[in-house]
């Protein structure tokens, strides 16, 4: 226990913590120390570590000194230490909307981009997206195209991730890499699939019929990510939402289908989706029944994701939600108190006088 | 950017924007590690801090996994001196923002070694600053696969494996652990 003593002792003074009271004049001094040849990857992370870290407390740094700073990490592109250079583009994604003439690492970032070491390759393309602006984009949009339909996965998504970014400031260039998108829905890996719905899709928003289309397909050949699947469930949904006609029907199938997924994310989207989409009590029996599950699971968010999703419902099909009374009132006690409250305000605008009693 | 909450019935809005922010905070409640998303949301420092100690004060004592804040979705989860948290709206999918936090907690976990408390994590923080940048990016979950978040974050040429490292080293982490399960 002694020396558990002796270290609750150092906390306390601080010296179990390298980056208490660090002060910012200091740690931009030692940035300077980048210019130095050769350079001392570890010495360098060391003060990068400490800058994000300062950035990160929320000290706030001006236009002067973050463009000092900034240029002081442009040196260390000499080494080719893997970490310090993730930190690198770390610094530059930080600095990015601080310092003035950013753009001046853009042929670094560019050759990384393009080079070897995928490592590199799917930062350097998040760094160089949060640099530039839409008139130097067509200048990279050729790598952008290559990347989105990239082998390896991080870089896949990485190029993906940026187009979204970069659609609200520049959406017609990034609709012209929705080819590329399209082509990437299909990957193996969860994410690049996800990433590329989720770009595709916002470049259809305001495109009904291709949105129709889309849905339509990517339903009758389910995906295999979840979080893809969350997204189309959505997209399907805010069709029937739009739509009231018969032709909403094989959307609502595809969702019904989706409460017999594995994963309890989908399984909880669908059933979310569902409710609030359903006109008649009788509808919604299976997602209700999902709902009610949930409610007596032993994971706080599956019981809130129940509660709350059924404390909605109690607006539009009171009857519905009565049938759920007893594992509602088994949440009253419940240790979480979100839980507990949502429940005793379902109970109350639901229940009738018979369950006061008990 | 697609952040703002538009949609105005129930349904969840079909974005890709759903993480609102992440943190770690010490056992006191300080900010070791914390990144907002929307710029709508919590966007000054001061806020950021009172949202964060509020949050603080009413999980650190209630091991309850989630809670509703200032129209806010937050998963929690603790271990020895660290807590770790995920925000999302309040009109998202849980279980999504479950699944973030677990890539989180999983990440650091792994990067760490096992030993997850403060001291370590602080020695760490290079690491543990690159896992954050690959789990979210700027609000877009990155990666949930823990195991791919360290490949892609743990890059210290000279981690050795655990079948090379010292004898010192390891007696070290396990004197480590012993005394963590002491405490517990």
């Amino acid at each position: 226990m002694s020396v558990f003593k002796r270290d609750k002792k150092e906390e306390e003074e601080g010296g179990g913590n390298p980056y208490q009271n660090l002060d910012k004049t200091i740690v931009l001094q030692e940035s300077r120390y980048f210019n130095q040849t050769p350079v001392n990857p570890r010495k360098c992370c060391l003060i990068l570590t400490k800058v994000l870290y300062l950035l990160n407390q929320g000290e706030k740094f001006t236009t002067q000194e973050a463009t000092e700073a900034f240029f002081a990490t442009t040196k260390l592109f000499q080494s080719k230490d893997v970490m310090l250079r993730r930190m690198v583009y770390l610094c530059i994604k930080e600095l990015s909307g601080l310092a003035q003439d950013v753009i001046i690492v853009t042929s670094s970032l560019t050759k990384d981009m393009t080079g070897k070491e995928d490592l590199y390759r799917a930062a350097a393309i998040r760094a160089l997206c949060s640099i530039t602006d839409s008139t130097m984009l067509q200048a990279i949009e050729r790598y952008m195209k290559q990347a989105i339909v990239d082998k390896n996965p991080a870089v896949s998504s990485a190029a993906l991730v940026s187009a979204l970014h970069l659609s609200s400031t520049a959406p017609d260039l990034v609709r012209r890499w929705a080819n590329e998108a399209q082509e990437a829905i299909a990957s193996d890996n969860a994410m690049v699939s996800y990433h590329a719905l989720g770009v595709v899709a916002g470049s259809r928003k305001n495109d009904k019929l291709s949105m129709v289309k889309l849905v339509t397909r990517l339903g009758r050949s389910p995906l295999k990510s979840p979080y893809a699947l969350c997204l189309l469930i959505r997209l399907a949904a805010q069709l029937v939402e739009d739509d009231d006609s018969d032709s909403s029907q094989s959307y609502i199938e595809f969702i019904e289908c989706c409460l017999r997924h594995k994963s309890e994310m989908v399984i909880y989207e669908a059933a979310h989706a569902i409710v609030n989409l359903r006109k008649t009590t009788r509808d919604l029996a299976p997602a209700v029944s999902v709902l009610q599950l949930f409610c007596g699971s032993s994971k706080a968010s599956l019981r809130l994701a129940g509660a709350r999703t059924l404390a909605r419902l109690t607006a539009k099909h009171p009857t519905a939600v009565a049938a759920c009374a007893v594992d509602l009132e088994n949440l009253i006690s419940d240790s979480n108190r979100s839980v507990a409250t949502l429940a005793v305000t379902t109970l109350l605008a639901t229940g009738a006088e018979s369950s006061v009693d008990r | 950017m697609v952040h703002t909450n538009t949609m105005e019935g129930s349904l969840f809005e079909p974005t890709l924007y759903i993480v609102k922010g992440m943190c770690i905070l010490d056992s006191d409640g300080n900010r070791i590690l914390a990144k907002y998303y929307d710029k709508d949301v919590l966007t000054t420092a001061k806020e950021q801090k009172a949202f964060e100690k509020n949050l603080f004060n009413k999980t650190h004592r209630a091991n309850a996994e989630i809670i509703m804040l200032e129209g806010l979705t937050c998963v929690y989860k603790s271990n020895v001196d660290l807590f770790f948290y995920v925000m999302g709206s309040s009109h998202e999918n849980e279980l999504i923002l479950q699944s973030v936090l677990n890539a989180l907690y999983e990440s650091v976990s792994i990067l760490l070694r096992r030993n997850v408390e403060k001291r370590v994590l602080l020695e760490n923080l290079d690491a543990v600053m690159l896992a954050f940048d690959e789990i979210c990016d700027g609000g877009v979950i990155l990666d949930s696969d823990p195991g791919s978040v360290v490949a892609r974050a743990a890059l210290r040429p000279d981690d050795v494996p655990l079948a090379e490292q010292t004898v010192a080293q390891v007696l070290q982490s396990a004197k480590e652990q012993l005394k963590w399960s002491l405490l517990k």
